[in-house]
């Protein structure tokens, strides 16, 4: 699908990659700290939504599932985790249980649970009704 | 206890409006009539049954000065009922559709009426004397989708739809020999009938229950995301809030004052949004029971067989077990609440009593009197 204006054009596309490639350095550097929320919240930030190009998704969904799957503690987790992310994590937890991969699906599933406790289903229907900011 | 009063009317009302002095409430009990009820003694009547509509009313809305009601109904009609003697007596007005008509309201001067249809129109039909009928004239352009709400600026000119594109628009309706000069005023000035004003796109699912604030300077409406949207400064360049909040999405809101704004729908509990001193709108609290949150009943009897099914074989029976049906969330309304109607007192900006109607066919009036903490924003 040819991009409409304020999508990001495939050119910059390139930049992104990098920056996510930037961040999961960072991301691992954290997770050996054992510091897993602080990796979790460095990849979600600045997940590119606002992109069609389903290279930069992916790439960023990698790097967010190596942080999600490092969760132990979830109550932990969401009580650092600012109200903010909340809508963005739920997105990738369903991006998650879409891939059908057992050990993913699991801590989705976990992490769902909790989350919808805390931020209400009103939180999943932003997530399931958004069908142009996708992760 | 802020719900006075519930009639179960019907087993489901698609829409409900009230007369002049509030002794009588007109809805559509799910069908192609019109039921009209009075109180007298205590009790609620039926006094008239409006019969003209083939199919589903969507809409209907009573003038309070003019004592005229007008419907709209998915037949593609819609009818102006005069009462006459003791008969309510209609005049067709020919839309000129070519789908359902979703919604419909008087303007503030009740010379014009405005009729939101799924042919991704608005009819604006205003009264010609020479003829004897109501003219429909059509905004065509523009909306992408069904149009599912109209709502009237207090000038008479502006009119904010909502659409199931997701957007919210502002048109003028200014029309020559209806309207006079000295009635256009701020952003539509010098605007010809049919122009859009400004296209709000802040939602990206549908949208539904536009309403406008008693001044006409905020915009409020709401996303099938869960969310709130509060516009100010409508014009070129307007200043818009969005605030998400965590239960199920809204299908109408109305304004009790400039700084508080009632929100209806899907969650059965009207919820309470209000604006600080900074102008920041949040959401306040739910207006009916709290609801009981406990571990097995949490998300009420529609989710919690699904939940049990989501997070595995070994909470599915518990959390079956633990609910009763449909009156685990308990509030007043027990589904979809889809309408809600001011009760004002003539003079007074603030409305402290309004009426909301669902899908579980009751009417309720509640009242905001002695709400300790909401007493500031009213």
């Amino acid at each position: 699908m040819a991009s409409t204006e304020g999508f990001v054009e495939a050119d910059n596309a390139e930049a992104i990659i990098t920056r996510i490639e930037h961040k999961s350095r960072k991301i691992e550097s954290l997770l050996k700290q054992s510091k897993p929320v602080e990796a979790l919240k460095t990849a979600l930030e600045g997940s590119p939504p606002k992109t069609r190009d389903e290279r930069c998704k992916s790439a960023n969904w990698i790097v967010v599932h190596r942080a999600l799957m490092a969760i132990k503690d979830v109550e932990g987790l969401l009580s650092s985790l600012d109200a903010e992310y909340y809508d963005i994590l739920m997105k990738y937890l369903y991006r998650g249980l879409s891939t059908g991969d057992r050990p993913t699906c699991d801590q989705c599933l976990r992490i769902h649970e909790k989350l919808t406790e805390r931020a209400g289903l009103g939180c999943i229907l932003r997530c399931l009704a958004d069908t142009v900011n996708t992760v | 206890m802020t719900a006075i009063a519930v009639n179960q009317f019907a087993q489901s009302i698609t829409c409900h409006a009230w007369g002049p002095d509030h002794s009588m409430v007109a809805f559509c009990p799910n069908n192609n009539e019109v039921h009209i009820y009075r109180l007298s003694q205590d009790k609620w009547e039926k006094v008239h049954v409006l019969e003209k509509h083939d199919q589903i009313v969507s809409g209907i809305d009573w003038s309070p000065r003019s004592n005229r009601i007008v419907t709209a109904s998915h037949d593609r009609n819609s009818y102006v009922w005069n009462l006459e003697g003791s008969e309510w007596v209609p005049t067709l007005v020919i839309l000129r559709l070519n789908r359902a008509a979703l919604c419909v309201q008087w303007s503030p001067k009740e010379n014009k009426f405005a009729v939101g249809s799924g042919a991704k129109t608005v009819c604006i039909c205003y009264y010609e004397q020479e003829n004897n009928w109501w003219v429909s004239k059509l905004i065509r352009k523009r909306h992408d989708s069904s149009v599912t709400s109209v709502a009237w600026h207090p000038n008479n000119i502006l009119l904010a739809t909502t659409s199931a594109d997701g957007k919210c628009r502002i048109f003028s309706t200014f029309i020559k020999g209806v309207d006079t000069k000295d009635s256009r005023t701020g952003p539509s000035s010098d605007s010809k009938f049919g122009e859009q004003i400004v296209q709000l796109d802040l939602s990206f699912s549908w949208a539904f229950g536009v309403k406008w604030s008693p001044s006409g300077d905020t915009l409020a409406y709401v996303g099938h995301n869960s969310m709130i949207y509060f516009v100010d400064e409508i014009g070129p360049s307007p200043l818009a809030q969005n605030v998400a909040f965590r239960d199920l999405p809204l299908r109408d809101v109305l304004f009790v004052s400039e700084r508080m704004v009632i929100g209806v729908g899907f969650d059965c509990n009207p919820m309470v949004f209000a604006a600080d001193q900074r102008g920041i709108w949040s959401f306040i609290r739910f207006l009916g029971e709290r609801k009981t949150i406990s571990s097995g009943s949490k998300y009420g009897s529609q989710f919690s067989e699904a939940f049990g099914k989501l997070y595995g074989q070994s909470k599915h029976g518990l959390s079956n077990d633990a609910v009763e049906p449909s009156r685990s969330r308990g509030g007043i309304h027990d589904n979809c609440i889809n309408c809600i109607l001011p009760l004002r007192r003539s003079g007074i900006s603030t409305v402290m009593r309004f009426s909301t109607s669902g899908l579980d066919g009751k009417v309720v009036i509640w009242d905001l009197e002695n709400q300790a903490d909401l007493s500031e924003y009213l």
